[in-house]
């Protein structure tokens, strides 16, 4: 800001501008141009749309997509709060062993995740040997092909996206506020559910949002665990495009998916310019 | 009191009972993996009947599999030189730059990331198929440089903004041409920043799916599609085999990074 030679160096846009080149050529361009083909293709029109909105079996991909996001989105902040409430106050050397399990899981191959909950979910897996060993179950449930299977590898994925945004609030909390609430009077529950969550409500609401968009959008777990018949709407956008060939369709999938997405995403930017107010 | 581990009372054991059963539950799955890929079940029963390295024989003797991996070796590494190189340049713009709208282009760098991959997969998909770039190695590493980018931005602009730009002034002060000064003043001072981008550049490209599906094809494939195209058909343990070593190249890249981190706070 006060550099005496910055003057001499021009704006310094220049060395923006290949990844800006770069970007408009392979992801601009393109993506503007799947999308202007779900209103022309097969001809001018909106008719992609229509049969979007109009069709049962699309109304089951978007019920499936917008269920199997919700209950993700649920159960990772009912895991991650405690977990992330733990963490940022247990003795630093039990959360560097916590802290180094959840990165390994977020780093492991997405596959190689997955088809660890393939194998433990199947018929025969371990999952169901296990509850009928202890008498739980006479028959093997079916936990894979459906969107139980899921839903349980999508939060075993989503998880770490959650806990490390709500770690980072809890942390900045002044403990001195929770200490004040006890002096008045307050029972940890009452202290819990009065001050504890509200201060951290900024933390759980854009770590939630980020894993709702993440999990409308995904792909690999859905495809995996969920089978052909329960089909979510990103698998519903690689199926008309490759296997079906029907851009105009694919491209009024992904319109609608892109729209979610960047809506939501406008929705957690207000949030954190609310937070940088206050 | 609820941010005072001592003063939890009965609370301290239940938070850290919902802690461990977490960490078993992200833990185990990863662990059972590894202890599969040397199980002598074909049929993946488990505990394993007995211990074998005849999974690992068969990803070996495969060719296949070797030419996945050396493949997406090989794009992985073009794609960490790409993304470090144009993510520098681009980071100096929005870090140093003085020219207006800054923000704006920081965001705009962001938006791969943001939207979901389907998405930027099947528009690139289109585009290659017009330009003859599907199952080439330029397509894959354009794919991937497109995802990366946003990472190696977040990670070198980090490092940047910790780097008192008053030293490379000084160095200009001494003497030094602003490229002199930028070489061997700033890149030295943000090598930590660059190291970090550089291998989650690397482990970005080399643990992509959803892209490579899109891209490949039957003579050009990366190691997640093999092990995609595998997966749909049976539940073989050589792919248990496969992704421990996945596990522990993973491992390995975290102790770097780790390392990393720990000379940076040296």
């Amino acid at each position: 800001m006060f550099s005496a030679a910055a003057p001499r160096r021009g704006s310094g846009l220049g060395f923006a501008m290949p990844a800006i080149l770069l970007l408009a050529a392979f992801f601009v361009i393109p993506v503007v141009f799947l999308l202007t083909r779900s209103v022309t293709e097969p001809q001018l029109g909106l008719q992609n749309y229509a049969a979007l909105v109009g069709s049962s079996t699309y109304a089951k991909v978007f019920f499936n997509t917008f269920f199997v996001a919700g209950v993700v989105t649920l159960v990772t902040v009912l895991i991650a709060f405690p977990v992330a409430w733990a963490l940022a106050i247990m003795p630093a050397r039990w959360s560097a062993v916590v802290f180094a399990i959840i990165l390994l899981s977020m780093w492991t191959n997405l596959l190689a995740r997955t088809y660890a909950w393939m194998v433990l979910l199947q018929q025969t897996g371990l999952i169901n040997r296990m509850l009928k060993a202890i008498g739980l179950i006479d028959q093997p449930l079916q936990l894979t092909n459906n969107l139980v299977g899921v839903t349980i590898g999508m939060v075993y994925i989503m998880l770490p996206f959650m806990i490390l945004p709500l770690l980072g609030v809890i942390k900045k909390i002044d403990p001195a506020i929770l200490q004040a609430a006890a002096l008045c009077g307050a029972t940890k529950w009452q202290a819990l559910t009065r001050v504890l969550v509200p201060l951290a409500t900024p933390g759980i609401a854009s770590g939630a949002l980020m894993v709702f968009v993440m999990s409308l959008g995904y792909f690999v777990t859905p495809s995996l665990l969920g089978g052909t018949a329960n089909m979510m709407l990103a698998e519903l956008i690689a199926q008309q495009v490759q296997s079906l060939v029907n851009w105009g369709m694919g491209g009024a999938a992904a319109f609608l998916l892109l729209l979610v997405t960047l809506g939501l995403y406008a929705v957690q930017l207000r949030f954190l310019d609310r937070k940088e107010a206050a | 009191m609820l941010l005072d581990f001592n003063k939890l009372g009965a609370w301290k054991w239940a938070l850290s009972a919902i802690c461990a059963v977490m960490s078993l539950f992200l833990l185990l799955p990863i662990l059972f993996i590894v202890a599969l890929s040397f199980g002598s079940s074909r049929w993946l029963i488990f505990p394993p009947p007995g211990w074998t390295l005849k999974w690992y024989e068969e990803l070996f003797a495969d060719p296949r599999w070797i030419g996945a991996a050396l493949t997406s070796a090989k794009i992985g590494v073009i794609v960490m030189v790409i993304s470090v190189a144009l993510g520098l340049l681009a980071s100096l713009a929005l870090v140093r730059g003085t020219f207006r709208g800054r923000e704006v282009l920081r965001a705009f760098f962001l938006t791969p990331m943001v939207l979901p991959v389907v998405i930027v997969a099947v528009a690139l998909y289109a585009a290659f198929l017009r330009l003859g770039l599907n199952g080439t190695l330029v397509g894959f590493v354009i794919a991937h440089v497109i995802v990366a980018l946003p990472f190696a931005i977040i990670t070198i602009t980090g490092a940047l903004e910790t780097f008192d730009p008053a030293i490379e002034d000084a160095a200009i002060l001494c003497g030094a041409s602003p490229w002199e000064a930028r070489l061997r003043v700033t890149l030295p001072g943000i090598r930590h920043g660059l190291f970090s981008a550089a291998i989650f550049s690397f482990l970005i490209s080399w643990d992509e799916v959803v892209l490579a599906i899109f891209m490949a094809s039957p003579s050009l494939q990366t190691l997640p599609v093999k092990v995609w195209t595998t997966l749909r058909q049976d539940l073989t343990p050589v792919i248990a085999a496969a992704s421990t070593l996945l596990v522990a190249l993973t491992v390995l890249l975290m102790i770097a990074a780790a390392v990393l981190r720990k000379g940076k706070s040296e």
